[in-house]
């Protein structure tokens, strides 16, 4: 079988600044004149720690990541709070770059790591869509064919023309994924869109990433609540600070250890 | 079997132009919003766009024309200043804009990936709008007075280009200075409020002593209004040749360096905005 998405040695480093920040312009001033201060005057080594010294630290959020996705997969990603699953999917996405490593992807790549990205509020529900699509990668024409489905789907059709604003926070999530659940990538990248909405558009939503997986599409997808994942994947990988643990087809195994961790 | 692509470091760089290009249906969505939700729930709408200039042009022909009685060449001074708020309002709104426009975005930027120069691109489309209407102002006096123009003003898309290759230019290096130091948020608008003055804007470059006119002219802002009003009325405003290809280089230069700068950024802008 060939693969949909090939990761191989993933790593992703960020820079940790302790001491001062380094946030403003004002900070790194000071902290330039004070390393030139005590570099004329070297005589005046006092133990006491400078508080606008910069430490630097490295923080790796993924650290030499491999595994593969087949094609047509419904790959789930697990891992607690800071164990890299969103580094992973910002990379997957192009929004940020592996420090090194390679990632080879086979087919055209679509990822919703968030729902609603760019909406605008003042902006009736009809303009929203044709601006979110644009912003998720639609062309103007697939969303005019596109749009009555768009619309039936997030069962909003009185209110397309109201400003979003005005919409219930269920209508604006309801309208949001409808508008990414209508994308019709090879690849499909989803982080916790389901933390939103009520149970009976949860359901919803998994009937629909269903379909569309099984149209053919591969499917990567984190969640924290487990029981979508033993629903809906039948692959599983678990992370655990920055690096892969277990990359398994059986997904009771996957969740009793990120369960036990 | 379908495209085949890879991701390591460095791979944004690829490319970039013609996925720039690809993205072009989000810079007009982008642009309709920008334009559809600033004059939303105001109750004169897109009039606004060209009250600000006027209001303006009003407080400084008073200043300048009426209380500083200043030489305006024989033209009438409202006329004088319209000619000059034209260029400076759309270098100080690309300025300004452009320069904001990562922070402002700063959702987007960390959720979806595209070419960031989208949003100064957008910018750039929005500021040309706003000047076609404030333009069309213009226009209007210029029918009022009976202001008849000359073969000239086919040079003005030329001032047009260089004032946006200024504004934009200094937005991106600023952009890319804001996602780091959010100073530059405080500090240009502060900027642009004295750079009106500074510039000829409510008065004639003429009004300038000649030996100082060459440092004057150090702010490109001189030789691109100076050329503006050259272009409308050329038998009264005499053109000063050392400021325009000034302004035409210290444009260009930082334009492309503008560019260089944000790009070699970009692809760290969602690890540090």
């Amino acid at each position: 079988m060939t693969y949909a998405i090939k990761v191989e040695h993933l790593s992703k480093r960020y820079i940790i600044r302790h001491g001062a920040s380094a946030s403003s312009l004002k900070e790194v001033v000071e902290h330039l004149r004070r390393k030139l201060l005590t570099k004329i005057s070297s005589k005046q080594q006092n133990a006491t720690r400078d508080p606008f010294e910069i430490t630097v630290e490295e923080f790796w959020a993924l650290n030499d990541v491999s595994f593969e996705i087949p094609k047509g997969a419904k790959l789930g990603v697990m891992g607690r709070n800071g164990a890299g699953k969103s580094t992973l999917l910002k990379i997957l996405s192009h929004i940020t770059e592996p420090t090194s490593g390679k990632v080879s992807i086979q087919g055209d790549i679509s990822s919703l790591l968030e729902v609603g990205t760019g909406f605008h509020p003042e902006l009736s529900g009809r303009e929203n869509v044709f601006l979110n699509g644009a912003v998720l990668g639609m062309s103007r024409l697939e969303i005019v064919r596109k749009f009555d489905e768009i619309v039936a789907f997030s069962e909003i059709e009185q209110f397309i023309d109201t400003p979003f604003k005005r919409y219930s926070s269920g209508m604006q999530v309801r309208l949001a994924f409808s508008v990414a659940a209508h994308l019709e990538p090879d690849i499909l990248i989803l982080d916790e869109i389901l933390a939103v909405g009520d149970v009976a558009f949860q359901k919803k939503c998994l009937r629909k990433m269903e379909e569309i997986s099984q149209s053919g599409a591969t499917i990567v997808f984190v969640n924290h609540g487990v029981e979508a994942i033993r629903q809906f994947c039948n692959q599983a990988i678990v992370l655990e600070k920055g690096r892969l643990v277990l990359n398994t087809t059986d997904i009771e195994q996957a969740i009793t250890l990120y369960l036990g961790e | 079997m379908k495209s085949m692509q890879t991701i390591e470091a460095g791979i944004l760089a690829k490319d970039y132009w013609k996925r720039l290009w690809d993205r072009r249906e989000l810079m007009y969505y982008l642009t309709r919003r920008d334009l559809i939700i600033r004059y939303k729930q105001t109750f004169v709408g897109i009039a606004w766009v060209a009250i600000r200039p006027f209001l303006t042009m009003v407080v400084f022909t008073v200043i300048f024309g009426s209380i500083a009685n200043l030489d305006s060449n024989g033209l009438p001074y409202s006329f004088i200043v319209m000619a000059g708020i034209l260029p400076w309002y759309l270098f100080s709104n690309l300025f300004g804009d452009t320069s904001n426009c990562l922070i402002a975005n700063a959702n987007m930027l960390t959720k979806v990936y595209f070419p960031r120069l989208v949003f100064p691109v957008t910018i750039l489309l929005v500021g040309l709008v706003d000047f076609m209407v404030a333009f069309l102002l213009l226009v209007a006096m210029m029918l009022w007075y009976q202001i008849v123009p000359s073969w000239q003003i086919i040079f003005i898309p030329f001032f047009i280009f260089l004032t946006a290759a200024f504004g934009v230019g200094l937005g991106l290096m600023a952009a890319t200075l804001n996602v780091k130091f959010r100073d530059f948020q405080q500090l240009i608008p502060f900027a642009l409020q004295l750079g009106i003055y500074l510039s000829p804007v409510g008065y004639l470059n003429q009004l300038v002593p000649r030996r100082w006119e060459i440092i004057y002219s150090l702010n490109p802002l001189a030789g691109i209004i100076n050329g503006f009003r050259w272009c409308l009325v050329p038998q009264s405003i005499p053109l000063y040749w050392p400021a325009v290809l000034l302004s035409t280089v210290v444009a260009l230069v930082v334009l492309v360096l503008g560019i260089k700068i944000f790009r070699h950024a970009e692809d760290r802008f969602a690890d540090t905005i």
